[in-house]
């Protein structure tokens, strides 16, 4: 399944660079993240509780980021796994200067398996947009906070 | 798969439902007729470690006419819904969308209210109540409040609803008389979830004008949409088919629909369109006395 | 483990008193406590049909119900429609007209059939149609099963 979207930052390209680089920011917007820890540089172990009414599943993985250039570009890679099923991704961020803004956005693909995608699979798409516009949201919460 | 283990206990009024919600709070998931429920938790995609079960609340299984309005607890039956004489005149779409939610013996058992709460982006109950903007009464421990459906409904399976808050009734306006309406959806086959839903309401004028019309789109949100800039065409207008025509095209522009194993958005948003156009035909034809 | 609670159901016109485990689903306590085994375990989550039996009176997905809810109701599964060894008038058309291959979807097929001509008795194709769809079978292409409750629905006028 593809993602992609993109959301506008009130500020500079490297300061939005650095937001996203800190792990303490990623913790606090990557939705349902209970615990996240650095393994190697730019490879994390996750924990995250994540659900939507009564669809709550825990589940741990991994992200790494891969490839980067700062501060234009890098890759994310993410995995994870729970009772109700997995979750395997790729995804390319992209930072862009626009006057006062920064547009951050992303394109990837995502694969969603399990019996959460089974009796799920109507919804998946929406949701999984919800959730990044939820990351997003957090993170520019994190900007204004750090402002 | 079974269930994981749960903790069980029966309300027989709403303040007992309450008091159990309180006492439990997130831990706990109200059951009424399980239809959604059951299957989420037969798959452990949810686990709940606390059902209450409402079924006993007798006091909310009622469908009657206050003046206006058409009142139906919370817990009242999908299929005594679809077979209401009361509902069947007073609320035809309501009757229609009810008899299109998967089969019988299903409807047995599912309630009104769960359908809302459960607020599923594809099913019939939402939409209908959508474009009849009906009222849902919610009771909780500090008091009752009223929603309307664009306060009520939220995203994907989320209502505004509390924790500790029960949807005791839903409150609808009658029809005046000689209003066209129309329920279509396009499904694979019968009983399925809507791949597109559409809810129309024409309240018409002397002359077989439109005095206001009801674009209501399913299965391409998170919750239902009102196609508001083509219900903008067809107000104060006579419905000629090219009317219907542009409404078609500008509601598939307020479509904002996802792809999945289904359909593709591109199609979900194109079959909003055709829908929309034999949906408002219909309801033409039923305010003509068709 | 969570409390086991003391149930009461009528089945087929005879009384059980179980102690049930509240998670215990109402087909697996059909089917594992009370060894009724015709109806079957599908889908578990309300799509196929197979597990559909009669609740007071009316159909209801018993793979969708915990037996504790079931408490004090009245229920009757496909083995309650032959009396005496006798098929049902249902059972008989089904077997004449091949209604069933594999026989999975059959307690279901019966059931929903055998509510529609008790309501209805004098149904049309498409009522018979519509009474069916609800349960899923990959056999028999459901003509001959409409076929059986079309031949069997004057039969159980008492034609």
């Amino acid at each position: 399944m593809n993602i992609e979207g993109k959301h506008k930052f009130l500020a500079s390209q490297e300061q939005i660079w650095d937001l996203f680089m800190d792990q303490k920011n990623l913790e606090k917007a990557i939705p349902g993240c209970e615990k996240m820890e650095e393994r190697e540089p730019g490879k994390y172990d996750v924990l995250l509780k994540i659900g939507i009414a009564a669809i709550k599943g825990t589940y741990t993985g991994k992200i790494e980021v891969v490839d980067p250039e700062p501060p234009n570009r890098y890759r994310l890679l993410g995995e994870g796994s729970g009772s109700p099923g997995f979750v395997k991704g790729e995804a390319t961020i992209e930072f862009s200067q626009e006057g006062q803004h920064t547009i951050v956005s992303y394109q990837g693909d995502m694969q969603v398996g399990g019996l959460i995608a089974g009796i799920g699979q109507r919804m998946i798409g929406g949701i999984a947009k919800m959730m990044a516009g939820q990351f997003f949201k957090k993170m520019a919460k994190e900007l204004k906070s750090q402002q | 798969m079974k269930p994981s283990a749960f903790e069980y206990f029966t309300a027989s009024t709403v303040a007992e439902a309450i008091k159990l919600l309180e006492r439990y709070e997130d831990e706990a998931k109200i059951i009424a007729g399980g239809q959604s429920l059951v299957p989420m938790m037969n798959f452990r995609v949810a686990q709940p470690e606390v059902l209450i079960d409402i079924n006993g609340i007798k006091e909310l299984d009622y469908i009657r006419q206050e003046d206006d309005e058409i009142v139906i607890g919370a817990l009242t039956r999908e299929r005594d819904l679809e077979l209401s004489p009361l509902v069947q005149e007073k609320c035809p779409i309501l009757a229609e969308a009810i008899s299109l939610i998967g089969h019988a013996s299903i409807r047995t058992r599912g309630t009104i209210g769960g359908s809302l709460v459960h607020a599923d982006p594809a099913a019939e109950i939402p939409l209908t109540i959508y474009g009849l903007d009906a009222k849902m009464r919610v009771v909780g421990p500090s008091g009752e409040r009223t929603l309307e459906p664009e306060e009520f409904f939220l995203s994907y399976l989320t209502t505004s609803l509390e924790p500790l808050e029960i949807l005791v009734e839903v409150r609808i306006p009658v029809l005046p008389q000689k209003t066209g309406w129309s329920f279509v959806e396009l499904t694979r086959r019968r009983g399925d979830f809507y791949i597109v839903a559409v809810a129309s309401i024409l309240f018409m004028e002397k002359g077989g004008v439109c005095k206001e019309a009801r674009i209501c789109l399913g299965g391409v949100g998170p919750t239902s949409i009102r196609a508001e800039e083509a219900e903008k065409i067809l107000a104060g207008q006579v419905i000629t088919d090219e009317l219907i025509e542009k409404a078609g095209q500008k509601a598939a522009e307020a479509a904002d629909p996802e792809s999945d194993y289904h359909a593709s958005a591109e199609y979900r948003r194109d079959m909003t369109r055709v829908f929309v156009k034999r949906g408002l035909a219909e309801a033409r034809n039923r305010a003509k006395g068709g | 483990m969570a409390e086991r609670r003391r149930i009461t159901v009528k089945v087929n016109g005879v009384e059980y008193g179980r102690e049930v485990d509240p998670k215990r689903l109402l087909v697996d306590f059909l089917r594992d406590d009370l060894e009724l085994i015709g109806t079957h375990v599908g889908c578990e989550h309300g799509f196929c049909g197979a597990c559909t039996v009669l609740l007071n009176g009316r159909s209801i997905r018993s793979c969708l119900m915990f037996a504790v809810q079931a408490d004090g109701a009245e229920i009757m599964t496909v083995e309650g429609l032959a009396e005496d060894g006798k098929l049902h008038p249902l059972q008989e058309a089904f077997q004449e007209h091949h209604a069933l291959q594999c026989g999975f979807c059959t307690p279901g097929m019966l059931i929903v059939t055998y509510e529609l001509l008790r309501g209805n008795p004098d149904p049309t194709e498409e009522e018979v149609r519509l009474a069916v769809a609800g349960v899923l079978c990959r056999c028999t292409g459901y003509k001959q099963i409409i076929d059986a409750v079309i031949a069997a629905a004057p039969k159980m006028r008492g034609g």
